[in-house]
């Protein structure tokens, strides 16, 4: 099954995507020839039971991982093909990450962290960008502190801050507000979606919680390494739903 | 418990395996000064026992040389085959340049004949007759004469006679051959040209079928009590014990070294496990969670270290077997001793693995105990990666200070006393406790330092650089452990060359100072009753070259109580063209009834300027004024009389040394041929010029450098090897964190430059502290030995060992940051 949308083209398109662990006998096949996009300026959303291949689809449209079949594409890149080096740049300059947890280096700042991105690719920060990101989430006053003086909660906003200063094509979460309480997590999934509106990121995030689905503009899900189906302007409630008719 | 005990040590073998590694080249070390002594002592008694055999039994003589008589008496003993005395005396080989060679007088020594030729003649053959005569092997190397060629010997009275070199003799290991060569004539020749009539050795063959114990008590019996007589075999323990072979001191001398190396493998250690145990927190903690006591946990990490520290101590015997063997090879090639095969006792394994062993556990037992204060809450905690940790401990910055001050105190103590051998073991105590106060407040040290090393690598490679930077801080007692093993070998290295380089410029300024002089004459040591003679002082005298000519002279006297060698110069030169450094008192004054002392002889007097001190002669006794007490070092006697004081009180005598001053201008070229026509005739008269003490001496410190640098490279190398591992055992640290950094765009070749950057600033920082206090130790340990020092600062070695150590430490990353780059991301991020 192929999701389309109409009009611009995706921010990231899976095409075919087959993604196997291991080898001969013991070899896993993780993703069963994945086709997927994902809109510019989007918010969604990747669901499905534990060991259905979230993670592992997200690594593959990131970079992080490659693929045995299959195209990807992130912009107009298609990125398959590209070697490590290449990736790495793609990665630095193009995708912003989010992981559940150890997403901070312990040794920087929260600050440090949240430039690291651009240093690492030479850019100068843009201050006011850099000012606007650091007030909505909050952290003003936390920038000096290093991650093992934050909460929990104000790492995982200093990590959105990361992603979201460079101003990446699309920022990949991989359960982003797992380890978090709703509280600390509500914040966080309010600041994505409101980056998503206000300032047109593009966001694939992979979540378990139903009602951090919620919060996004779509829900895709995934079974056993296949799209199976997906839902547009998702409420917990239809999210329950749906993820009730997966299992079964 | 010991089942999981073994099973984590299965686990963590690899990250063991450069700690292993430390542990085995530090016992290897000391197992190869075992394997190297044994194998040397094994050479030389079999030499001594080979050259001992071809004789029945040997009369010694003792303090009387052996009379002809004896000679006879003794083949009158029945049961005596052959028997043949050994003539030994003085013979100065005279050089291709036709000076008597070498510092000493060369041996001149009758060959024996037949059966009792004890020494080999490894080209030619032996001396024949009269004109002929072999060259010890050694001499005619450092001589360049080889067989067939013509040499030139004085005999008792100086005349120089002519030989030819039948052939070249190997003596073994014979102390005074070693230190003087030796010429080997036959006896009648021998006699002659020594003017010697008595032997030092009788050697006896005894006929077949007499065995060596009857035939010693008849030879014993006909040559008397005042001699002793031996076996063969006891005559190979004779040779042994005479052959000035300390073979105990060579292996203490290595060992000391061994210990060093043996020192910074146990901070490897020390870090080894400490690392492991900090990663491992969560499994402590679980241990103890279901039920394991703090006993049972600190034993479990005792064991390993024992097991890691027996197993890796085996392997160091074994290659200590390896490196002795080496070692002696080298020893054999540079200094004709005797070669040999391998020859291992059971001591490498009975002290190497014991020791390695104690210092692996004892190097572990800190580790140990932090590992049994690992609460089982810890399990609970999610965050098990390595914190940016306090700053150091109050306790640890007073037992520093306390430490370093108690050093520079004892360092200040050494320096404010007379120089010499006792203030010099004080600052090598002082070296000590200021080493430790250093390691106590290492911490700060390396965290105060990486700021300012770390700067230029933060600033020029960018995100890799201030990481790096950030790093080498994150941890400092980790870094700080890590940086001072590595110290330890630099600090040693530094002030070693420190310390050579100021005794050259010391020995330069006395030299350039006190002593302007072109040349030095003397007579060989030892050949004191032949002075230089008086004619050829006045051919001297004659040369227009010369601006001085100052003869030095002495004799024995009582002084003050205590037998004393006194002495005078050519006077009108002092103070003129012979500057000593004066303390007290004027030169000027030294006039009939006067004298001047040196510091270190006017100290034990109790005199002082103005006061007098009494001086017996064989003319009677007189108390002389003091005029003057001069220090520093001194070609002048120590109790420096009159001129005509001196000639009354001994007669006009023959000076024993010559000084000589060029005038300006005067080309060396021209003044040393001037110095060679003059001296055509008196070949025993020994020529040193200034440029060739020098010379010598700048060989000798650069032989000595060179030996305590190899030495001191296994440390280094152990040390290295400490940075590769504590590199590693990050990297498996931060495996999440690197994988965060290439996810968030590092490029492999960033992760491997970010950890060679760590390195590179940890290393600088180890190089840097050792320099500093390599320098100073080295300073003040010159000062405190050596009267009126100069300091010296090898600025090209030091640059050198900073710029080594630097690259070594690069290199030691390199391992370590291959592995970090080629983890791959998504398993790393899964990885907890
Ligand atoms: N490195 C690997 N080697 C072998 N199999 C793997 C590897 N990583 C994942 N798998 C397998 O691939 C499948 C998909 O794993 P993936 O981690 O993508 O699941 P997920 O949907 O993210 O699960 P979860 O919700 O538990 O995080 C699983 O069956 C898993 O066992
Ligand atoms: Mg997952």
């Amino acid at each position: 099954m192929t999701s389309t949308v109409v009009g611009a083209p995706p921010a990231v398109l899976a095409e075919n995507v087959v993604k196997e662990y291991g080898s001969g006998e013991a070899a896993v096949r993780a993703l069963h020839g994945v086709s997927v996009g994902f809109a510019r300026g989007a918010f969604t959303a990747i669901m499905g039971p534990s060991g259905s291949g979230k993670s592992t689809l997200m690594h593959c449209l990131a970079g992080l991982d490659t693929v045995n079949q299959g195209a990807i594409r992130i912009g107009d890149v298609e990125i398959t093909r590209l070697s490590d080096k290449q990736l790495t740049l793609l990665r630095r300059d193009r995708v912003g990450f989010i992981f559940q947890a150890f997403n901070l280096l312990p040794t920087l700042t929260a600050e440090q962290n949240i430039l690291l991105p651009l240093e690492l690719s030479g850019r100068t920060p843009d201050r006011r960008w850099f000012d606007q990101v650091v007030d909505t989430i909050g952290l003003r006053p936390r920038l000096t502190h290093r991650p093992s003086e934050l909460s929990g909660g104000q790492q995982q906003r200093v990590a959105c801050a990361r992603a979201l200063v460079s101003r990446p094509e699309v920022i990949f979460a991989d359960e982003p507000t797992g380890n978090l309480d709703s509280r600390s997590g509500a914040e966080v999934l309010s600041f994505l979606r409101s980056s998503v509106r206000e300032m047109g990121q593009t966001i694939v995030m992979v979540t378990h919680d139903p009602v951090a689905a919620s919060y996004a503009d779509r829900v895709v899900f995934l079974r056993d390494g296949r799209i199976t189906s997906e839902l547009h302007r998702p409420t917990p409630d239809s999210v329950l739903d749906a993820l009730k008719r997966l299992e079964s | 418990m010991l089942k999981t005990t073994l099973a984590g040590l299965r686990a963590h073998l690899l990250r063991l395996m450069l700690t292993a590694l430390a542990i085995t080249l530090g016992v290897g070390f000391v197992a190869g000064t075992f394997v190297l002594t044994d194998t040397m002592k094994a050479g030389f008694d079999r030499q001594f026992t080979a050259s001992a055999e071809k004789v029945s039994v040997a009369v010694l003589a003792k303090d009387d040389k052996i009379p002809e008589s004896t000679l006879r008496a003794v083949r009158a003993v029945s049961g005596v085959q052959d028997a043949q005395g050994q003539l030994r005396g003085d013979a100065p080989l005279l050089g291709k340049d036709g000076r008597a060679y070498g510092e000493t007088p060369t041996l001149g020594m009758s060959m024996a004949t037949g059966a009792l030729s004890r020494y080999t003649i490894e080209k030619g053959r032996a001396p024949a007759g009269p004109g002929e005569a072999v060259l010890e092997k050694t001499i005619a190397g450092h001589t360049g004469y080889r067989v067939g060629d013509a040499i030139r010997v004085l005999d008792k009275k100086g005349t120089a006679h002519a030989f030819t070199v039948t052939g070249l003799v190997d003596v073994g290991v014979d102390q005074e051959i070693g230190f003087r060569g030796a010429v080997g004539f036959t006896r009648p020749v021998a006699a002659q040209m020594t003017g010697e009539h008595g032997y030092m050795e009788i050697d006896v063959k005894g006929a077949p079928g007499v065995s060596d114990d009857r035939l010693r008590a008849a030879v014993a019996a006909a040559a008397g009590p005042s001699f002793t007589t031996v076996t063969s075999h006891g005559l190979a323990k004779k040779l042994a014990a005479s052959s000035g072979l300390d073979v105990d001191s060579i292996a203490m001398f290595f060992l000391a070294f061994a210990v060093v190396a043996l020192f910074v493998a146990a901070l490897v250690i020390y870090n080894t496990f400490n690392i492991l145990i900090a990663q491992r927190t969560r499994e402590m903690a679980l241990l103890r969670c279901v039920g394991a006591t703090r006993g049972q946990v600190f034993r479990s990490v005792l064991i390993e270290s024992a097991v890691v520290g027996l197993l890796a101590s085996a392997l160091g015997a074994i290659v200590g077997i390896g490196l002795g063997y080496g070692a002696a090879l080298i020893f054999n090639s540079g200094s004709g001793m005797p070669g040999g095969s391998l020859t291992v006792s059971p001591t490498p394994f009975l002290v190497g693995i014991p020791v390695g062993l104690a210092v692996t556990v004892l190097s572990a037992l800190m580790p140990a105990r932090a590992a049994t204060r690992v609460p089982p809450v810890a399990a609970l905690r999610a965050q098990t990666e390595g914190r940016v940790k306090g700053r150091a401990g109050v306790l640890r910055v007073i037992a520093g200070a306390l430490l370093g001050a108690a050093g520079i105190g004892v360092a200040v103590l050494a320096l404010t006393s007379k120089p010499g051998q006792t203030p010099f073991l004080m600052v090598m105590v002082a070296g000590a406790l200021l080493f430790l106060g250093v390691i106590a407040l290492s911490p700060l040290i390396v965290r105060a330092l990486s700021g300012i090393v770390g700067w230029p690598p933060a600033r020029i490679f960018g995100v890799p650089g201030r990481l790096a930077l950030a790093n080498s801080r994150r941890n400092p007692k980790r870094a700080a452990v890590t940086t001072v093993a590595l110290t330890v070998g630099v600090t040693l290295m530094t002030m070693f060359s420190v310390a050579l380089t100021s005794v050259r410029s010391t020995a330069d300024s006395s030299l350039r100072d006190q002593f302007p002089v072109d040349y030095q004459l003397s007579t060989q040591t030892g050949d004191d009753d032949r002075p230089i003679a008086g004619d050829a002082v006045a051919r001297l005298r004659a040369k227009p070259e010369f601006s001085a000519v100052i003869e030095i002279r002495t004799a024995s006297a009582t002084v003050g109580g205590h037998k004393e060698d006194v002495g005078s110069m050519t006077q009108r030169f002092l103070g003129r063209d012979l500057k000593p450094k004066v303390t007290a008192g004027s030169l000027t004054d030294l006039r009939p009834g006067a004298v001047v002392l040196h510091q270190r002889r006017a100290g034990g007097l109790g005199a002082r300027v103005g006061g007098t001190v009494s001086v017996r002669t064989r003319q009677g006794t007189a108390n002389l004024r003091v005029a003057a007490i001069v220090s520093g070092e001194s070609i002048l006697p120590d109790v420096l009389l009159d001129e005509t004081d001196f000639t009354r009180s001994f007669g006009p005598k023959d000076p024993e040394q010559v000084y000589l001053i060029a005038k300006p201008g005067i080309s060396t070229l021209s003044s040393r041929a001037a110095v060679d026509d003059a001296l055509k005739a008196y070949p025993a008269v020994r020529v040193q010029s200034a440029a060739d003490i020098k010379d010598q001496l700048s060989k000798a410190l650069d032989q000595v450098f060179l030996l305590v640098a190899g030495l001191l490279a296994l440390a280094i190398v152990i040390s290295l090897i400490g940075i590769a591992n504590t590199l590693t055992l990050s990297v498996v640290e931060r495996t999440r964190e690197s994988a965060l950094l290439r996810a968030l765009g590092l490029t492999r070749r960033g992760l491997r430059r970010m950890l060679s950057l760590e390195a590179l600033i940890i290393s600088l920082i180890g190089a840097l502290i050792g320099v500093v206090l390599g320098t100073a130790l080295g300073w003040v340990a010159i000062s405190a030995a050596l009267d009126s020092a100069v300091l010296g600062l090898p600025i090209g070695r030091i640059v050198l060992f900073v710029v080594l150590a630097a690259v070594a430490g690069v290199a030691a990353a390199i391992m370590p940051g291959r592995r970090a780059a080629r983890t791959s991301i998504v398993e790393s991020l899964a990885a907890e």
